[in-house]
């Protein structure tokens, strides 16, 4: 009788152990399961991958004879040096644009969130708002004129202060951002839009939609120290 | 008496077991079924790798084409120092908005989940995970601390970079990521360091169960942002 028990206890004991690394093992093989493998996808993910993969076919073939046409406008003009200068300054233009370095207007929206009694802005929420105003790709963005380029931070300094560009601003914060009004609206007030999470929790937030908004340029001067040449 | 109650333990134990191997074996069905059954998913899983190819493709064009507009602008420009001029401030331009591969000195700061997340943490997983927050606030830090060219897992850092979740998948640029996170910047390694200070959003991410790391290195390479600018909506100001 006491040998066969434990007999059995031995027996239920190495089943259990077995179970138990079976299970690890599982648990192993899921976590290591590459989730952006394309193997794995689904119907509708692989429908969104592949309009991804042709809009961005698109976007990269335009580039292309762009660069192509550039290609061959400094072959024909390399002869005078004027038509030359010309050339140069158009793609410095275009590089400052991008950098930030040049006023721009177009249509967009501007936010304005002003601090109440219980409920104060801080740099975070500025920074989610930036955020999802590129998610929605927003071309241009400024934080009370002080537009944001790539290297800008938005960060507070003691709980009074929000700095950004290492400059002091303000409660009211008027966000500005240059794109189309619909997307930019939407991924701020739609289904779990962050300005909808703030209005709910007591925020002051107002959105307008404008046709034409204007962005100043970053002031100074773009420069490295670091990056080798 | 005494070997009822064994009796009843053994028969809840073997259930839950059982219950536990089904849910495993339909997690991984589910996730992990590379033959998959259905026609219609193949065909279209070979058109997207079609269409990724057309891409790479296209890249590569595109790639000689900027190398020879690049000599091209040489070619035009070496007789004459202020047209020279001119083009080093491309090329330098460039490198700042991101369209070209930099290196230099700086930090590489990792970010992995926490590896006792599916034990002692279970009920708390999404405190173990890194999140697009997480990745959001430490490149502001960085950028704080003088960053001047940033990339997260390769993805260069844009102005017009998004950080953002899709589920549970991280994405930048529109690129989906995944863990481990590694993060990269250059500048004065120095300064980046204070990121690593008590109270810091690193040491709160540890406090969190997060792995991180942070290292100075005097080569650091940043690749070159591999999508379009593109300027639809803003015009310059005449």
């Amino acid at each position: 009788m006491k040998k066969g028990k434990i007999v059995m206890i031995v027996t239920i004991g190495i089943v259990c152990f077995i179970l138990a690394l079976v299970m690890s093992m599982q648990f192993k093989v899921v976590q290591e399961t590459d989730i952006t493998s394309i193997e794995t996808m689904r119907e509708a993910e692989l429908r969104s991958e592949l309009s991804n993969w042709k809009q961005k076919y698109e976007e990269i073939n335009e580039k292309y004879e762009e660069t192509s046409k550039k290609v061959q406008e400094y072959k024909e003009k390399k002869q005078s040096d004027n038509e030359t200068s010309t050339l140069l300054q158009e793609e410095l233009e275009q590089i400052n644009m991008g950098l930030g370095n040049t006023n721009v207007q177009g249509e967009g929206i501007e936010i304005t969130l002003t601090d109440t009694e219980d409920n104060k802005i801080y740099a975070d929420n500025l920074l989610i708002i930036v955020n999802s105003l590129r998610l929605a790709g927003a071309e241009a963005i400024s934080i009370n004129e002080e537009r944001i380029v790539n290297m800008t931070d938005i960060v507070y300094i003691t709980e009074k202060f929000v700095k950004v560009n290492g400059q002091r601003i303000l409660a009211p914060y008027v966000i500005k951002a240059i794109g189309n009004q619909t997307y930019l609206e939407s991924a701020l007030l739609g289904n779990g839009g962050y300005v909808d999470e703030l209005k709910i929790s007591g925020y002051d937030v107002k959105i307008k939609k404008d046709k034409n908004i204007k962005i100043l340029k970053y002031n100074d001067e773009i420069s490295s120290k670091y990056i080798n040449n | 008496m005494n070997k009822k109650v064994v009796c009843l333990i053994l028969g809840i134990m073997c259930l839950i077991l059982t219950y536990g191997i089904c849910v495993q074996i339909k997690t991984v069905n589910s996730t992990n079924s590379p033959i998959s059954t259905n026609n219609e998913e193949n065909n279209l899983r070979n058109e997207v790798l079609k269409a990724k190819e057309k891409y790479d493709n296209k890249y590569q064009e595109l790639e000689q084409a900027e190398k020879q507009l690049e000599e091209e602008r040489k070619n035009a420009t070496e007789n004459n120092t202020e047209l020279s001029n001119l083009e080093d401030q491309i090329k330098n331009k460039n490198k700042l908005l991101g369209l070209t591969e930099v290196t230099g000195q700086g930090v590489i700061i990792t970010l992995t989940d926490s590896p006792t997340s599916m034990s002692s943490n279970f009920l708390d997983l999404n405190d173990a995970l890194v999140h697009d927050m997480d990745i959001l606030m430490v490149v502001n830090e960085l950028k704080n601390a003088g960053a001047e060219a940033i990339s997260v897992n390769d993805q260069r850092i844009m102005p017009t970079t998004a950080i953002d979740c899709d589920g549970n998948i991280i994405k930048v640029n529109g690129e989906k990521i995944g863990p481990e996170f590694e993060i990269k910047a250059i500048g004065l390694p120095e300064r980046f360091v204070t990121l690593d200070r008590p109270g810091g959003y690193l040491y709160k991410l540890r406090e969190w169960g997060i792995v991180t790391s942070l290292e100075k290195s005097n080569n650091i390479t940043i690749p070159k942002y591999s999508g379009v600018i593109n300027f639809k909506y803003a015009q310059n100001e005449k």
